[in-house]
């Protein structure tokens, strides 16, 4: 390295600029965010179905949710958590396992939107994401936290309930785990508590207690309806 | 050069059977061990994830399960990622059953009951605690340069161990047994050139007590 050429392949030189090239781009790289796109395996619920037809709309924002961290300090290194496309793989499995119908609508329910029929249509939405590692705690663990907000909504978007819910995992650093590879982990544990949450408290929660009280009161034959025209029909 | 290749392979042969010491010390309670094992019922190992600063770690709840396994072929060790999966969400740090009683709700679910007789499993056992770093001391500076690389300087850690497992009666709903074990041991990492480690094996000295005392409970050979 301390000459000014280096002895290449075929003879041919391997001029410094390249490996002063090489060194700035693996300094550049290491400056920038770790970045995690969440990936993980989900089972599907084991308990008795509810006998609803539920729609579910996920809105834009939460198909693609991602956070962001900027860091703080040079000793410090941004991250951004990416969690749209496992949330939507994780509800895609939980839903159909708690209800007894599910379908994805067609469109974000609203007055004159063209839906299928169904008894409620569920939305849910990420307002927070926060996330500690061991280098912030001092405490051996990874650790992911999330807010979320449901909206459960006529196929016309009139609102029957709506709530918040936490969700939470953690992970223990192991020897030879990377931060990516455990941030990954705390946010797979963090969905399936959300998971759990949601489909052992669903009933729990007044408003929905309501409306299923309200359901039952109905007699046989309203319940269900028209796209777009459902507003009765709950 | 040569000399320097010698001492790197002297002190890299030398350092392969080096480990530091660890003190165990195991705590039985059993109330009413199995007289003939479990027989073809299955048993399986979880661990408690419900403290907020420290988790069970995952790789110590397969260590034991790994160790029963080994010694006992006669023992279904149900692994526990298997077991949380199946009976999602039933087993998750915020669902798990704190107490023997709550297995007793748990049953009123007719696809819980049933995907629990499919597996015929008679013992649960709840693993809680951790292994954590206790102390460190010492500095190590590594460097590397045209003519090679190297470290010179001394570290030195301790680490603690401490782990309670409590065995469910299945059938009964019934806690019918419980083993606390604790391990210490202090690791060391002198450097000259190559760094050798002396590593305390406590969280395995912690693994094996607890999955020997378990088998006593478990295995009608042991």
């Amino acid at each position: 390295m301390s000459g000014s050429m280096i002895s290449g392949l075929e003879g041919r030189y391997f001029m410094p600029r390249h490996i002063v090239l090489l060194a700035i781009c693996a300094l550049l790289a290491a400056c920038g965010p770790n970045e995690v796109a969440v990936k993980g395996q989900f089972p599907s619920p084991l308990m008795n179905k509810l006998p609803l037809n539920v729609g579910i709309w996920y809105d834009e924002s939460f198909r693609t949710h991602e956070f962001f961290d900027e860091a703080k300090g040079r000793a410090e290194s941004g991250w951004i958590v990416k969690t749209g496309e496992a949330q939507t793989q994780m509800w895609d499995t939980l839903l159909p396992g708690m209800f007894s119908n599910v379908v994805h609508m067609r469109g974000k329910p609203e007055p004159g939107q063209m839906n299928q029929a169904v008894d409620a249509v569920l939305i849910p939405h990420v307002d927070e994401l926060q996330y500690a590692i061991p280098t912030h705690t001092n405490v051996k663990v990874y650790e992911i936290w999330m807010r979320y907000r449901f909206e459960l909504v006529t196929p016309s978007g009139k609102s029957l309930a709506e709530w918040t819910m936490t969700a939470y995992g953690k992970t223990p650093t192991a020897f030879l785990q990377s931060d990516e590879a455990a941030v990954n982990l705390a946010a797979v544990v963090a969905l399936r508590d959300a998971g759990a949450n949601f489909a052992t408290n669903f009933t729990r929660v007044p408003q929905v207690q309501d409306w299923l009280a309200q359901r039952q009161k109905r007699p046989a034959g309203i319940a269900g309806g028209t796209a777009g025209n459902a507003e009765g029909s709950l | 050069m040569k000399f320097a290749t010698v001492l790197r392979s002297a002190l890299l042969t030398l350092a392969l059977p080096l480990t530091g010491c660890v003190t165990a010390t195991v705590d039985e309670m059993v109330f009413n061990a199995p007289v003939d094992g479990i027989g073809d019922a299955s048993v399986v190992i979880l661990g408690r994830r419900h403290a907020s600063d420290y988790e069970t770690e995952p790789d110590f709840i397969e260590c034991v399960g790994d160790h029963i396994a080994a010694r006992d072929k006669a023992i279904t060790v149900v692994s526990e990622l298997d077991f949380i999966n199946a009976l999602y969400p039933w087993f998750e740090p915020r669902t798990a059953p704190l107490y023997p009683e709550d297995l007793e709700k748990l049953m009123q679910q007719a696809p819980v009951a049933q995907r629990l007789a499919e597996m015929r499993t008679q013992y649960m056992i709840w693993i809680d605690g951790s292994t954590i770093r206790t102390d460190s001391a010492g500095s190590m500076t590594c460097g590397i340069g045209p003519g090679g690389a190297g470290c010179f300087g001394f570290g030195t850690w301790g680490n603690d161990s401490d782990y309670e497992a409590t065995i469910w009666d299945f059938t009964n709903r019934a806690e019918v047994g419980r083993i606390n074990a604790t391990a210490s041991g202090q690791s060391y990492m002198p450097a000259v050139v190559v760094p050798i480690p002396i590593i305390a094996p406590v969280q395995g000295t912690a693994c094996d007590s607890v999955g020997d005392q378990l088998l006593k409970f478990l295995s009608s050979e042991h």
